[in-house]
């Protein structure tokens, strides 16, 4: 009898004649969660199974299990022949002591002499026998001890199942830019396209000497929180110093937000294009601050060409504020270092801006010569 | 590189550090143990526990509890002796005794009240007598502004407190005038705290200097060290460091203020006046120069002046939240958020020399115009 952890995938068995692309995928990402824990990792039909790991390490492995995206349930259980008694010996041991519960089998070998109802009421009369705390409930039980009877002549026995992370592989969705400013919503953004199997990678932008090294070091924090999900990530750095001096000696102050955005579009379509990502990623939400009207989205796609996904656009400050604790970004996104100073923030910026007015006053600056030089200043930093 | 942010933390004194060694590298023991080499150690404790108090006070009336920081003594000050009713500070404190007051009314045992502050910097005495009932059990006032260098003549603040009511317990945060300004500990005053790596000593060492005949109530317990009063292994070398540290403070007090004193006079008048408004008091410590660029936000000089190898402070922090951009002290001096917007604090050590101070207002002078040009 071996421990082990079992992993359910999610969306995976929808796929068709390409869903081994999909399992190979998920497997690789498994194998990245699991790098530095001793380990061996088997695909049986259907499932995952995490082996030979080392004991005090459960929890961690765990841990980092539940951030690969993919995985419908995980538990750690049992693998042990499919004889009777050592499945029993396994039920011992994932079923609670005392309380109410119930065991559901399920027989992948259909040769197996015990049909599954019989296998369940095998094991439970015997776990009864042992536990005299234990009473069954079979709609409602506190513990159900769940046995899988596997075609090779092995059995796999777990009791409760955690959640995984949902969605689908990290890396079978494409490849996306998304725009981290520092704040609540971006890293939720990048969280839930990566959910959807697209591969992250982050860019942002700082504005030194007006906004400070600390605001940076932030960003690279929530890089790294955010990596965990995305199977790794680079993070590219650029400054907007010059632009937000340029946009602030010649144009109309109340453009300065708009303006400034377009800017960042082009960088990031530039730098998207540079790194192969197929789109950009922000954590806009719609009406959230000025710059989030449908005008202000309208203004910054006209530069674009790539698609930009904004997967917050319908949600509300609360609801993603819930999606960035469950995350772990929380705590690190509300330290209170701006990413972008508001030394050159108007009063009263416009809200609803018209593309021709933006495209007039753009006309002052030299927008080629100024997004040339904020790419120069590109630093990159990998997690 | 030039270091003008010594109110901040000062360079370790490396003569001092030097001959703490002993007891980092020789006599690691615990004083507590109850073998001999232990107990020489007690000694040594108690030997710097007299020095350091003779400073500023006589050895029979005062004594000393080792810390941690200025800010762990600051905190044993209010929590040990905030009792029922009211408790009474100024708004320029630092936040040590601020964020303990603030406390004080979550955990319902005082209602704070916050005296003050006038265009100098000094807390408003009247106001703060005013506030003084006979339901006041404690009373903290700084010695030295740590943001605006202004002095507040603790002595006959505390003599006027105790007038009106005797049973008051006056405490007072030196950490930015112990081994800086000249001063004697009056039989008012009750409690003094101090910290070792504002003079030359290492972080992680601090103490609350205290009047005999006050009982001194813990505020961490543990295995009893420092009489029962501060449990906690003590940090040996950092107390050493700090005792050889003050010794040469003290023996230079005099003539360093002077000089440091010139040497700001020197750096304030090479700055450009037309950008420039001094916030500290004429009769500030001489460590200390507050100053406000107008126009400029001070957190954005500051990197600006790192940029050229000058590092300096300042009150405001570069955050949306308005509460945390302006520097609370120089709103509470009654200045308006433009001039608490680019608030710089430049402060001196005796190391500093003349070459730095007028470098310095070079450095501060260019950033200044920079930036006014740029966001003009």
């Amino acid at each position: 009898m071996q421990k082990v952890i079992i992993i359910r995938y999610s969306e995976l068995f929808l796929k068709g004649k390409n869903k081994g692309y999909f399992e190979r995928a998920f497997f690789t990402n498994i194998e990245r969660a699991l790098k530095g824990y001793a380990h061996t990792l088997r695909r049986p039909v259907g499932r995952y199974i995490v082996a030979d790991f080392k004991e005090e390490e459960t929890e961690k492995i765990m841990r980092a299990l539940k951030k690969v995206f993919g995985a419908h349930t995980l538990a750690v259980g049992y693998e042990t022949s499919s004889k009777a008694d050592d499945i029993f010996e396994a039920a011992k041991r994932v079923c609670a002591a005392s309380g109410t519960f119930k065991v559901e089998a399920h027989r992948g070998d259909k040769k197996y002499p015990l049909t599954s109802i019989e296998i369940a009421r095998e094991i439970g009369g015997r776990l009864l026998s042992a536990n005299p705390d234990l009473t069954v409930d079979v709609h409602t039980p506190e513990c159900v001890v769940r046995v899988d009877i596997r075609e090779n002549g092995e059995a796999l026995v777990c009791g409760e199942e955690a959640e995984g992370a949902g969605g689908m592989p990290v890396g079978t969705g494409g490849k996306g830019l998304l725009l981290l400013s520092g704040g609540i919503d971006s890293p939720v953004a990048g969280h839930m396209m990566a959910k959807r199997g697209m591969k992250v990678d982050c860019l942002h932008f700082h504005s030194y000497p007006y906004t400070n090294e600390q605001a940076k070091e932030k960003v690279k924090d929530l890089a790294k929180i955010l990596s965990a999900y995305t199977q790794g990530t680079k993070l590219s750095v650029v400054s907007v110093t010059h632009i937000q001096e340029a946009i602030h000696e010649k144009c109309a102050p109340e453009l300065m937000i708009t303006l400034l955005r377009r800017f960042m579009y082009r960088i990031a379509e530039r730098r998207a294009k540079t790194i192969g990502a197929q789109c950009l990623i922000t954590g806009e939400s719609l009406g959230q601050v000025a710059s989030q009207t449908i005008e202000g989205i309208t203004s910054s796609n006209a530069v674009v060409t790539l698609p930009v996904l904004r997967p917050l656009i319908g949600f509300d400050k609360n609801e993603i504020i819930d999606r960035s604790v469950k995350m772990g970004a929380y705590e690190t996104s509300i330290l209170p270092f701006e990413d972008c100073c508001t030394v050159f923030l108007p009063d009263f910026p416009a809200i609803r801006p018209k593309l021709s007015f933006i495209e007039e006053e753009e006309k002052k600056l030299d927008v080629e010569g100024l997004v040339t030089e904020a790419l120069s200043s590109t630093e990159i930093f990998s997690f | 590189m030039i270091y003008l942010d010594n109110a901040a933390t000062t360079k370790p004194d490396l003569q001092a550090l030097e001959r703490a060694g002993e007891f980092l590298n020789d006599n690691y023991f615990n004083p507590s143990a109850l073998y001999k080499e232990g107990f020489a150690l007690q000694c040594a404790l108690k030997q710097s526990r007299e020095k350091l108090v003779s400073y500023i006070g006589d050895a029979f009336s005062y004594d000393l509890t080792f810390t941690s920081c200025g800010t762990e003594a600051d905190n044993t000050a209010v929590f040990g002796y905030a009792r029922r009713g009211n408790a009474v500070t100024s708004a320029g404190e630092h936040a040590a005794v601020l964020s303990a007051f603030s406390e004080l009314k979550n955990r319902g045992v005082a209602e704070p009240r916050y005296a003050p502050l006038k265009k100098s910097g000094g807390v408003d005495e009247d106001k703060l007598l005013a506030m003084i009932d006979d339901k006041t059990s404690f009373v903290s006032v700084m010695h030295v502004n740590n943001e605006t260098g202004a002095v507040n003549d603790i002595a006959a603040i505390a003599k006027r407190v105790k007038a009106k009511n005797p049973r008051v317990v006056f405490h007072s945060d030196g950490v930015q005038a112990y081994g800086k300004i000249p001063f004697r500990l009056t039989d008012d005053i009750d409690l003094y705290s101090v910290s070792a790596h504002k003079i030359g000593g290492i972080k992680g060492t601090g103490a609350l200097i205290r009047k005999k005949s006050l009982a001194f109530r813990p505020y961490i317990f543990g295995g009893g060290q420092e009489s029962g009063r501060r449990s906690g292994t003590e940090n040996v070398f950092g107390i050493k460091a700090f005792e050889y540290a003050a010794e040469r403070k003290f023996s230079f007090l005099q003539a360093d203020a002077a000089r440091v004193a010139a040497l700001r006079e020197r750096l304030f008048s090479l700055l450009d006046k037309r950008i420039f408004i001094r916030l500290s008091p004429p009769d500030a410590s001489p460590y200390i120069l507050s100053v406000s660029a107008q126009g400029c936000r001070g957190e954005i000089l500051l990197h600006m002046a790192d940029d050229r190898g000058l590092l300096i402070g300042t009150g405001s922090a570069c955050s949306s939240n308005a509460k945390a951009r302006y520097s609370r002290v120089i709103l509470a001096c009654g200045y308006n958020e433009s001039v608490a917007d680019g608030v710089l604090r430049l402060s001196f050590s005796p190391l500093t020399t003349e070459a730095e101070a007028e470098e310095s207002a070079l450095i501060l002078n260019d950033c200044a115009r920079e930036l006014l040009c740029r966001t003009k």
